[in-house]
């Protein structure tokens, strides 16, 4: 049972770690919290089951296109709502993003109704490893987002974009002027965010029923997650993501399922009462 | 004007300031000969800063223009004017402390298209230049210490191959020894062909390289001579001057 709940908590840790990223490189990078990675992540899973439901693709490009699509939308949001406000300060970009959220939760509400969606794929039978039961969904999620990890990774470390983008979270001034043009590259996060936004949506989507308020399910884990790992911190955010994941599946060892999320409220509480860096924050947060 | 003639830099009738506020910078006329030191000295709070990052292109500017060897970027974001001639340093901050100095150095040039002199050459010309970095390639940024720091500052900038340099208060929070090192690195890279805009409160020391000096009081230019004529009685009487 416990090894069972473990495994369970990893893959949904791997499956949070994706917009724990998202939100920790907005909050990096551009400098604020942004509230819309549960209504981005709908949309991902909305895109996708357009894709796969109604014109009938296979899941793997539907969550391409889902990656596409929110990250079109995120780098659109971006020119017409938050680079507007950029000079207005962090607290009024965080509010937007509550408006963004909003609108796009409606704008999925209207276009897709109230009720529950599912992914058209063939149920296949679970194996059995050491007494675990894992099954397809669970593999996909896994190797999508291990990928994922190791891109970004690779894109953040050794290319001209992604020293760009951890130049301008250093010091956007300072980037500006070495050649740096911050709003080219905070485009470019906006589309990388979406990109994981829309392959977490889809995700997601494989784990449980798509509706509009299916991103909200998650939104308080993401934070949890980050703000453990350390916001602005891409690996804390991977750190945090998998602590939150296999601490809320553990959980139900103690008390009921519905109670789980109490896990990453409390998460949230003891870490800014006690530790509001996070575990890799000091570092990553504090120049 | 013939290209040889032209200003390094040329600033008219500037004025700039924060948000809504008063002008902070109020109607610079100036210009750059090429290839000089001029130093840039007034009390605290007399704008020098602000007039550099205006020159820059972090403040934005409200009236009158700037241009880099005849080329307007009045209105370019600081980028551009990277890609036009114009390097600065600020005083603080002026590394990313969670690069290593080869990040630093390769983000220093790898977003400047279309400038010219800006390849593998150039690197290895700015790294003769301060010997040092070049032995702690792989150092972070943040792990360096103030002096070091300032070097790398200035190497990223020289790898830009500027026409200008705009340092803003190079000395500041320096030990004597790195002050007298700083201002050394600031005279060869004069040497190496490159103007220098120095803003400076170390009055003593920017005298001792430069070529020219202006005093900023109030966000006005006061007095503009030539370093070694500088009459430090009447310095004195401009930086506690009251200006309208």
């Amino acid at each position: 049972m416990a090894a069972q709940l473990f495994f369970n908590g990893l893959v949904t840790g791997l499956l949070l770690a994706l917009p724990a990223l998202a939100l920790t490189l907005v909050f990096g990078v551009l400098k604020f919290a942004n509230f819309a990675v549960g209504s981005m992540m709908t949309l991902g899973a909305y895109a996708a089951w357009v894709a796969n439901y109604h014109f009938k693709m296979p899941l793997v490009t539907s969550a391409v296109i889902a990656a596409v699509v929110v990250a079109l939308t995120a780098a659109i949001t971006n020119t017409l709502v938050f680079e507007r406000l950029r000079d207005r300060g962090a607290i009024v970009l965080l509010v937007a993003s509550m408006g963004v959220s909003l609108v796009i939760e409606n704008i999925c509400r209207f276009l897709f109704g109230n009720n529950a969606q599912g992914f058209d794929v063939l149920v296949s039978r679970p194996i059995r490893w050491m007494g675990v039961r894992i099954n397809s969904e669970q593999i996909m999620t896994a190797a999508v987002v291990i990928v994922c990890l190791v891109v970004l990774d690779v894109v953040l470390r050794l290319t001209p974009l992604g020293r760009a983008m951890r130049a301008v979270a250093d010091n956007a001034a300072l980037a500006a002027v070495r050649g740096v043009e911050r709003r080219v590259i905070a485009t470019l996060t906006w589309m990388i965010v979406g990109g994981l936004l829309g392959l977490a949506g889809t995700l997601a989507g494989l784990d449980r029923a798509i509706d509009p308020l299916m991103g909200w399910n998650y939104q308080i884990p993401i934070f949890a997650a980050a703000i453990l790992g350390g916001l602005g911190s891409p690996l804390g955010a991977v750190i945090g993501a998998l602590v939150i994941g296999i601490a809320e599946e553990m959980s139900a060892l103690i008390i009921p399922t519905n109670y789980r999320q109490a896990v990453s409220f409390t998460a949230i509480l003891l870490l800014l009462l006690f530790r509001a860096n996070g575990l890799l924050g000091a570092k990553a947060v504090r120049k | 004007m013939t290209a040889a003639t032209l200003p390094a830099l040329s600033v008219s009738g500037l004025r700039a300031g924060y948000g809504h506020g008063a002008d902070i910078v109020r109607g610079i006329d100036f210009d750059l000969p090429p290839e000089s030191i001029v130093a840039v000295i007034g009390p605290n709070g007399s704008g020098k800063s602000s007039f550099v990052k205006t020159l820059a292109g972090l403040l934005d500017v409200r009236a009158g223009s700037v241009s880099v060897t005849g080329q307007d970027v009045t209105h370019e974001t600081p980028a551009r004017r990277v890609a036009a001639g114009l390097a600065y340093v600020p005083q603080e901050a002026n590394v990313f402390p969670s690069l290593s100095i080869r990040e630093n150095l390769k983000l220093a040039t790898e977003f400047l298209r279309g400038r010219a002199g800006v390849g593998a050459e150039r690197q290895e010309h700015v790294l003769s230049l301060f010997p040092d970095l070049a032995l702690r390639m792989r150092t972070r940024a943040g792990d360096l210490s103030g002096g070091q720091r300032q070097m790398l500052a200035f190497a990223s900038a020289l790898l830009a191959n500027p026409e200008v340099l705009l340092l803003d208060e190079p000395s500041a929070g320096l030990s004597p020894k790195f002050v007298e090192q700083t201002m050394e690195a600031i005279a060869r890279v004069r040497a190496a062909g490159v103007t220098v805009l120095l803003v400076e409160q170390n009055v003593a020391a920017a005298l001792k390289i430069a070529d020219e000096v202006a005093v900023l009081v109030a966000g006005h230019l006061t007095l503009r001579t030539e370093a070694k004529l500088v009459d430090h009685t009447a310095l004195g009487e401009l930086f506690f001057a009251k200006v309208a």
